[in-house]
């Protein structure tokens, strides 16, 4: 352990991908509920389009990226209400629009040079100030999902019985969704947008399958994000793998062995039912 | 619900005409700053090269006798490109297309197999280049890292092997126009004998440096550390761009601390994130070093070429062994 924590790019690894950890699970667990498993492939390939926009019209392309991404979650919101029975049609509209601009777009960039730079980051890479960044939204999210906790439960689990409980819904969704785009976009260019889209649903599946309650799962699903980056990262140093690869496939692995043992867990029991009946 | 069709049928016409009017791509124009002549003569033979260095060397054979197109957009990083329709539609009308081959251009078979240019005379201009395997300038065996075919590509990094591809390069002009073989000669006996003086003033600055070890963004520069005795370091394998392993970047900072580098390079083309990394954990700077594998709009606007940049590669290195 300390001849990992030696290196300062390794701290900051731990540091970012820790807070990260704590924070995508939070935006997961509503995002999973409302069946937008995939919002954050659909955002952080939608900034690519924004980094091209920004390169284009001389704007910063990390301002463009965000830009773009807040775009994006709000036509996501806007296609969703359209066409309330199947939300995940807004992802697919969204993701292969984004990608088509994207591409549309980077055909007429000149000096491509830095274009995956803006875009995509690695946790092994990541400066003083994407660490600030990181540092911030991780504060903001929090301090927002505390505050809108009680909210965004009743518009996870229901929407219409949230409204009619008079939670001003609209509202709710319109700074959820603003603060989903930020924190998508921040982590991408940090820790690279695998990671984003894995962290938004690997625990929250995990904390699904032992949790009974909505506060349970929030928890559990913090709790296993942090995890799978401590154990992804320390595994990809010792073990000489691809840091963000390796986090991602550590949650998969994580939430195979949670089924299997639950099927094991549940034959068990019912066998020692039965020797006690007989 | 009746009232929706004609609204759709006249997004589907509108559409349809906004495609229809609009005006068709431009085919991918030279980087460099003579295109004024473009198509002012049809004698001029159309040569495409896959990317920079092709496009320099073909350019310099070519002369004034051709008019040479280079695919790879300027600052786009080769590894990654492939090409659009609007380039294949170019290749059905060329003459020449040179590439550098040893797996640079992974995409060069399919897109040959696919024209129906008969007349088009391909180049692979690495040809009887002797071929470095990929990683063989690592020690680790775990380093290995494979492109296709398991060679290393960037063979023009080495001036006399630039001089090969000049050589192959020439003969495929000479082979498509033959009237004009002597001026072909004559460009490539020139140029020939400034790649020599090149490799001359590397050899020479490169005799006896302080040090012999670089710290470089990805392992292209295996056949110029052949040629001049130097030792690279690479953060990535052959191709490019992709995520570092923590452990690999421990072992780089280790190798720079131990070897007191001073100067960590990164190249134009590839996100300098990591290099800063590692510079920030030793107190190194960064410096580029280019590995030519396209030119920045800046490089091109001050009229850089092959010569510039391997000349301001060879002052890099000098600072760096220091």
């Amino acid at each position: 352990m300390t001849a990992m924590l030696q290196y300062d790019f390794m701290r900051r690894a731990f540091v970012a991908g820790l807070l990260l950890a704590l924070i995508i699970p939070c935006v997961g667990v509503v995002v999973v509920l409302k069946r937008l498993s995939l919002m954050g492939d659909a955002l952080s390939h939608s900034s690519l389009a924004g980094v091209a926009a920004g390169l284009i019209m001389g704007i910063n392309p990390i301002l463009g990226a965000g830009a773009a991404c807040v775009a994006a979650a709000l036509s996501i919101e806007v296609i969703r209400h359209k066409i309330p029975r199947y939300a995940e049609i807004s992802i697919a509209i969204v993701l292969s629009a984004g990608i088509g601009l994207a591409g549309v777009l980077s055909g007429h960039v000149r000096g491509a040079a830095n274009f995956n730079s803006f875009l995509f980051g690695s946790i092994v890479a990541i400066s003083d100030f994407e660490l600030g960044l990181v540092v911030g939204v991780s504060l903001a999210v929090l301090l927002v999902f505390i505050a809108l906790y009680r909210e965004l439960f009743f518009i996870a689990l229901d929407e219409r019985a949230a409204r009619i409980a008079g939670v001003p819904v609209a509202a709710v969704n319109f700074i959820f969704t603003i603060l989903t785009a930020v924190t998508v976009s921040v982590a991408a260019r940090t820790v690279g947008a695998l990671i984003v889209s894995s962290m938004m649903v690997t625990p929250v599946a995990c904390a699904m399958q032992l949790a009974g309650s909505y506060k349970r799962t929030v928890i559990f699903s913090a709790v296993f994000a942090v995890v799978f980056t401590l154990v992804g990262l320390t595994l990809a140093y010792y073990v000489r793998l691809k840091p963000g690869a390796t986090i991602v496939l550590t949650g998969v692995l994580c939430l195979l062995l949670i089924i299997a043992g639950k099927k094991i867990w549940a034959a068990v029991g019912s066998r020692r039912r039965k020797e006690r009946n007989s | 619900m009746k009232k929706i069709w004609p609204v759709v049928v006249a997004i589907c016409l509108a559409l349809f005409g906004a495609v229809a009017c609009a005006s068709p791509q431009p085919a991918p124009t030279p980087p460099a700053g003579n295109t004024n002549e473009i198509e002012s003569q049809t004698e001029k033979l159309s040569v495409y090269a896959s990317f920079y260095p092709m496009y320099d060397f073909a350019r310099k054979i070519g002369g004034d006798k051709a008019e040479v197109v280079c695919l790879t957009p300027a600052g786009t990083e080769p590894h990654d490109w492939e090409p659009a329709a609007a380039d294949i539609v170019g290749l059905e009308k060329a003459a020449l297309f040179v590439y550098n081959g040893a797996g640079m251009e992974h995409w060069v078979d399919d897109v040959l197999a696919a024209l129906s240019n008969k007349e088009l005379v391909a180049v692979e201009a690495s040809a009887g280049v002797p071929l470095l395997e990929g990683g063989e300038e690592e020690e680790d065996e775990e380093e290995g890292h494979e492109e296709e075919g398991g060679f290393d590509p960037h063979v023009w990094l080495n001036p006399l092997y630039a001089k090969i591809e000049m050589a192959n390069i020439r003969d495929a002009f000479v082979r498509v126009d033959p009237a004009n073989s002597a001026y072909y000669e004559d460009n490539y006996a020139q140029y020939a004998a400034a790649l020599d003086e090149l490799d001359g003033e590397f050899r020479s600055a490169l005799a006896d440096p302080p040090r012999r070890e670089i710290i470089v963004a990805h392992q292209a520069f295996g056949y110029l550390c052949a040629a001049y005795g130097l030792v690279q370091e690479p953060i990535e394998g052959l191709a490019a761009d992709s995520e570092p392993e923590p452990a690999r970047m421990a072992e780089i900072i280790a190798f720079a601390e131990e070897h007191a580098v001073s100067v960590i390079f990164f190249e134009e083309l590839v996100s300098p994130k990591v290099a800063e990394t590692i510079a920030a954990a030793v107190g190194a700077r960064t410096e580029v070093l280019s590995p030519l594998e396209g030119l920045s709009d800046e490089q091109t606007a001050a009229g850089d070429d092959y010569f510039s940049v391997m000349r301001q590669n060879l002052a890099a290195l000098l600072t760096a062994l220091q």
